[in-house]
């Protein structure tokens, strides 16, 4: 037999029970051949490269999942930084980008696009600012647009200056949102060292290292590793956690890397990553929560629970690393607070804290992700937490990103459910303490000593 | 004119009435109708109307549709083409309905296991598929069998378990 039963049962277990699946395929498109001086002719060609490309993105994902039995959740779009394509334009006012992006999107019937970013870790071109100008009014009229920016990266610092204007960008997104509990900010992340092949959104993007067109692959499964920790039992030594994750990774990874040559032959366009990244779903069982408190922690936030955390993102890594050659994106763990129920839970009971979380993202794959606070928080204060995190990636040579939603009208502890995949978040408390005098000093946090290879 | 798009601004620059494109221009669809409002023919190079070209997808997508069948897979185990699982209550007849249904598929069985645990069961069949035979409607057929209170067939393709524990 050329499988043993043993081996046919546990992968038709990983997808049935486990909720394996392929979290995303996403389609990267160059749009720097879109560029126009005319403002209309640029979107004009914007939505029309956008559609000529992903026509086909659905259908071939689709006819993946039917061939192989394998199923694909989401396919997506990232684009070229609209910064730079807008560029030409001369234009104030980007929003027109944003409706052509949404537009295309709904053309070739995908979820979520992303690109609607500008990298501004040095300094702000123009049409730069232009972008972050438009991105409460782009997020507040689309549905289906995701904006990214890069405040820091190791080699440049952070930039403060841009620190203080993404805060202001922030609340005026959710305030523009506020009848849906400020959920443009759920499409709004900043980056320390962004990726330019992530996958996932809200940061996904197409960057300018990259090809014309290129297919990455997300995949997710916390919930089989969260099935192989339980069968292995509390009285297994670390070495065996880290082996069964690692091991469950590989397998993973494996089926990642099966649908992406195929859909990247399918497509006719070349294969670009792998991202292996658990990312947890509100779906029961579907918790990297769950896995923190199977490697040994009571509640995710008790000690503890970096460590474990660290072991888990690291095995993820090793696991992907040998089931593909193309493993690449954010690869490791997602700690999303609203879209993790064991994370709810975590923060209802007390247990994880905004101080906790941010000690985790200095080991977890990405940062502050989907974490709610208080909607009259201050930009100083927001702008403190978006720094905090963008020194902890400055500093560790890696990507960090903090998506932060300062939910209208509600107070420490209250509770907002926005649906769907975003789930269910509880609102943090940042503390009484702020940092305006930090926050109004502006100017530039020079790169670190470790920036310094050459 | 080698452009990679032809915009409707470009139309109402250029006029009519007949614009002539290189193959592979892109027209936007505002051009489309700019061009048939101001009744302008847009025609490919070499004649005949515009119809959308072939998505180029780049130099690199082109050296992957090279490349990409050359990466090393695993290796193939002969005469598979599909796994069927099968898990549900036990009662006379399971195997046959699965069976019957297979041979009306022109399946060919190559490995059989079953066990059964007090009232229920589990099944795993290996398959070989004919050559050119669409595995969707294999799959969608043989998981229409059962039931929710009866058995539960679920098919899948070879290569996800080939890849998967297999290096």
């Amino acid at each position: 037999m050329p499988f043993t039963d043993r081996e046919i049962l546990e992968t038709v277990r990983m997808v049935e029970l486990e909720t394996l699946d392929i979290r995303t395929t996403t389609l990267g498109i160059d749009l720097l051949d879109c560029a126009d001086p005319d403002l209309e002719s640029a979107c004009e060609k914007v939505y029309t490269k956008i559609v000529h490309h992903g026509r086909n993105l659905v259908a071939v994902a689709n006819s993946i999942q039917n061939d192989y039995g394998v199923p694909i959740i989401n396919k997506r779009v990232a684009v070229t930084p609209i910064s730079l394509v807008a560029a030409a334009s001369g234009s104030d006012d980007l929003v027109p980008f944003a409706r052509a992006m949404d537009a295309a999107a709904v053309e070739i019937g995908i979820d979520f696009i992303g690109g609607f970013t500008a990298y501004v870790h040095k300094g702000f071109t123009r049409t730069d600012e232009a972008l972050f100008a438009s991105i409460p009014a782009a997020l507040a009229e689309t549905k289906r647009v995701c904006s990214s920016v890069s405040l820091a990266t190791t080699r440049a610092g952070i930039n403060m200056d841009a620190v203080a204007k993404f805060a202001a960008v922030v609340l005026e997104t959710a305030r523009r949102t506020a009848a849906d509990g400020g959920i443009g900010c759920a499409k709004l992340v900043c980056f320390a060292n962004p990726v330019e092949d992530n996958p996932f959104v809200a940061g996904a993007h197409h960057g300018i290292g990259e090809p014309e067109t290129v297919l990455n692959v997300g995949v997710s499964g916390p919930g089989v590793v969260r099935s192989a920790l339980a069968r292995l039992g509390p009285e297994a030594s670390l070495q065996a956690v880290a082996e069964t994750i690692k091991r469950t990774a590989f397998k993973i990874t494996r089926m990642g890397e099966l649908v992406g040559r195929e859909a990247a032959r399918r497509l006719g366009t070349s294969f670009g990553i792998v991202d292996v990244s658990l990312a947890p779903t509100p779906a029961v069982g579907d918790s990297v929560a769950d896995i923190l408190e199977l490697i040994g922690v009571d509640r995710t936030g008790a000690p503890g629970t970096t460590a474990a955390l660290a072991l888990l993102t690291d095995a993820v890594k090793k696991g992907g690393a040998m089931a593909s050659s193309s493993v690449g994106g954010l690869s490791g763990a997602f700690i999303p607070v609203s879209e993790d129920q064991g994370m709810i839970d975590a923060v209802a009971m007390g247990a994880l804290s905004l101080a906790k979380l941010e000690a985790m993202t200095t080991v977890c794959s990405v940062g502050l992700d989907m974490v709610a606070v208080p909607g009259d928080t201050s930009a100083a204060t927001i702008a403190g937490i978006i720094a905090d995190e963008m020194a902890i990636g400055m500093v560790n040579g890696k990507t960090t990103a903090v998506r932060i939603i300062p939910i209208p009208g509600k107070k420490p502890g209250d509770k907002h459910d926005w649906g769907g995949l975003l789930g269910t978040a509880i609102v943090q408390d940042p503390g009484r303490f702020s940092c305006e005098v930090l926050w109004k000093r502006g100017g530039r946090i020079p790169a670190p000593m470790q920036s310094y290879r050459n | 004119m080698a452009k990679r798009f032809l915009t409707a601004d470009d139309v109402r620059r250029l006029g009519g009435p007949t614009i002539v494109i290189d193959r592979e221009t892109v027209v936007t669809p505002q051009a489309l109708e700019t061009a048939a409002s101001a009744g302008i023919a847009i025609r490919a190079e070499g004649g005949g109307a515009y119809t959308a070209p072939a998505p180029n997808r780049g130099p690199d997508a082109a050296r992957a549709q090279h490349t990409l069948p050359q990466l090393p897979e695993p290796e193939l185990a002969e005469g598979v083409g599909v796994v069927v699982t099968a898990v549900g209550k036990n009662r006379p007849g399971v195997l046959a309905e699965i069976t019957a249904e297979l041979a009306r598929l022109d399946c060919d069985v190559r490995d059989i296991s079953q066990r059964t645990v007090a009232d229920f069961f589990h099944m795993v069949l290996t398959c070989a598929v004919p050559d050119g035979a669409d595995f969707k409607s294999i799959k969608d057929t043989l998981q229409c069998l059962g039931g929710d209170d009866d058995f539960v067939v679920r098919v899948m393709h070879e290569r996800v378990f080939r890849f998967m524990h297999r290096v």
